[in-house]
């Protein structure tokens, strides 16, 4: 939107200036600009990128899944909320015209609140992971449908804008994603702050090999929910991520010397810049 | 047995009603809103509010004594806010699954009734999810 307004004689006029309202509502391109097209297309079909998939309804989301997210089935049955095997039979009946989330709530097992709650709340979640950056574009098969079933379809514009928030969100509480993936472990902070009920279940799950996404499956929790306790906890010194990286070779002894052309090891100061920069250009 | 929308406009029937949105804490995200928002944005609104629930709701300084086994969560039932012109009430929803999600309904005050609204809000609170 570009606005001209009157200057004082003599001078040439102001240069047309992008108008920052409606700037900052637009959506930035490049999250997926392959989703954006589907969306205007009122596109059905399943999109799958690389760290999930989408499934689409008539240009909205219906549905959404990550192997880092936890699925609606846990997040439905992790406390009871639902037997395991009530979830079985719903996706086990369910059809083209009878989706699961159909047959749960006409067999009364849920309420409709619960259903909706957790499949916004795994929609969401899963989203944040399927559209991250990836290096590989993404694939759309027309026509095919979810056996869940519509439960509240979220517009896509709405998806983007919630994950763009997410990302900002994050990286204010503490902005290095090292803890997002890697294996997790105590720290032990010389002083260490109040925890929170929430908080402390991430803690006691903490053993050097658990993921995040671990943690959040474990918790019966959505990731992104279990990243924000896990960055904060991160700021605080509380908990630290294993290095993913192999292992460092055995110190070179004088018996086997490094041979020329080596590289060196990753603990050098000069490899670990490199690697900070090159983590944050992969974040931008 | 009412969803997300039914029970925002079952909230929008409390006397003063100007608008109301079910939140959820941790990420800030809007689950569903029904009327106006306050400052005309539901989604700046409800990032707001959720900082502030989150806050009440981290704080031990207002979470009741507890008793030993006691993991009730959150641990708070309502947050109330008034001003010149208006009340503000948040309410917590209990869940057996997990999750962070308040209600929040922006009142008139005129005819905001700050007791009818509590306990209608408690009501629609356990309704939401318990069916």
């Amino acid at each position: 939107m570009t606005a001209l307004h009157a200057t004082p004689a003599g001078l040439p006029p102001r240069l047309p200036v992008r108008d920052r309202s409606t700037a900052a509502e637009r959506v930035p391109r490049g999250l997926s600009p392959m989703l954006s097209r589907l969306a205007a297309e009122r596109a059905t079909g399943v999109l799958l990128r690389e760290r999930g998939t989408l499934y689409l309804a008539d240009g909205q989301i219906v549905h959404a899944e990550s192997p880092a997210a936890p699925g609606l089935d846990v997040l439905l049955t992790a406390h009871g909320t639902l037997s395991a095997d009530a979830w079985m039979d719903a996706v086990n009946q369910a059809d083209e015209r009878h989706g699961a989330a159909r047959l749960l709530l006409d067999s009364g097992r849920i309420a409709p609140g619960t259903l909706e709650l957790c499949h916004l709340g795994a929609l969401y979640d899963a989203a944040y992971f399927a559209l991250a950056p990836s290096s590989t574009p993404g694939r759309f098969r027309y026509g095919t449908g979810h056996w869940l079933g519509p439960v509240r379809p979220v517009p896509v514009t709405s998806l983007e804008r919630e994950t763009l928030r997410r990302r900002v969100l994050l990286d204010r509480i503490w902005p290095d994603h090292a803890a997002d993936s890697a294996p997790l472990a105590r720290a032990d902070p010389p002083r260490p702050p109040t925890l929170t009920g929430r908080q402390q279940a991430v803690l006691a799950l903490l053993d050097g090999v658990r993921t995040a996404p671990d943690i959040a499956r474990a918790l019966g929790r959505p990731t992104f929910h279990t990243l924000v306790d896990i960055r904060r906890l991160a700021a605080a010194g509380v908990l630290s991520p294993r290095p993913q990286e192999p292992a460092p070779p055995p110190l070179p002894t004088r018996s086997a010397p490094r041979p020329p052309g080596e590289r060196p090891a990753p603990n050098d100061p000069d490899v670990a810049l490199l690697k900070r920069v090159r983590d944050a250009l992969e974040a931008l | 047995m009412p969803g997300i929308d039914e029970c925002l406009l079952e909230a929008m029937q409390l006397p003063g009603a100007r608008g109301a949105a079910l939140v959820d804490w941790t990420s800030g995200l809007t689950l569903g809103t029904v009327g106006e928002s306050p400052g005309g944005d539901a989604e700046a609104s409800a990032a707001e509010a959720a900082e502030l629930a989150r806050l009440a709701a981290e704080h031990r300084v207002f979470a009741p004594a507890r008793e030993p086994g006691d993991e009730t969560e959150p641990p708070l039932e309502d947050l109330i806010l008034s001003n010149r012109d208006s009340y503000h009430v948040l309410r917590f929803v209990w869940t057996s699954f997990d999750s962070s999600v308040f209600l929040h309904v922006w009142l008139g005050r005129e005819e905001g009734n700050l007791a009818l609204a509590r306990i209608r809000l408690g009501e629609l609170a356990g309704r939401l999810v318990l069916g």
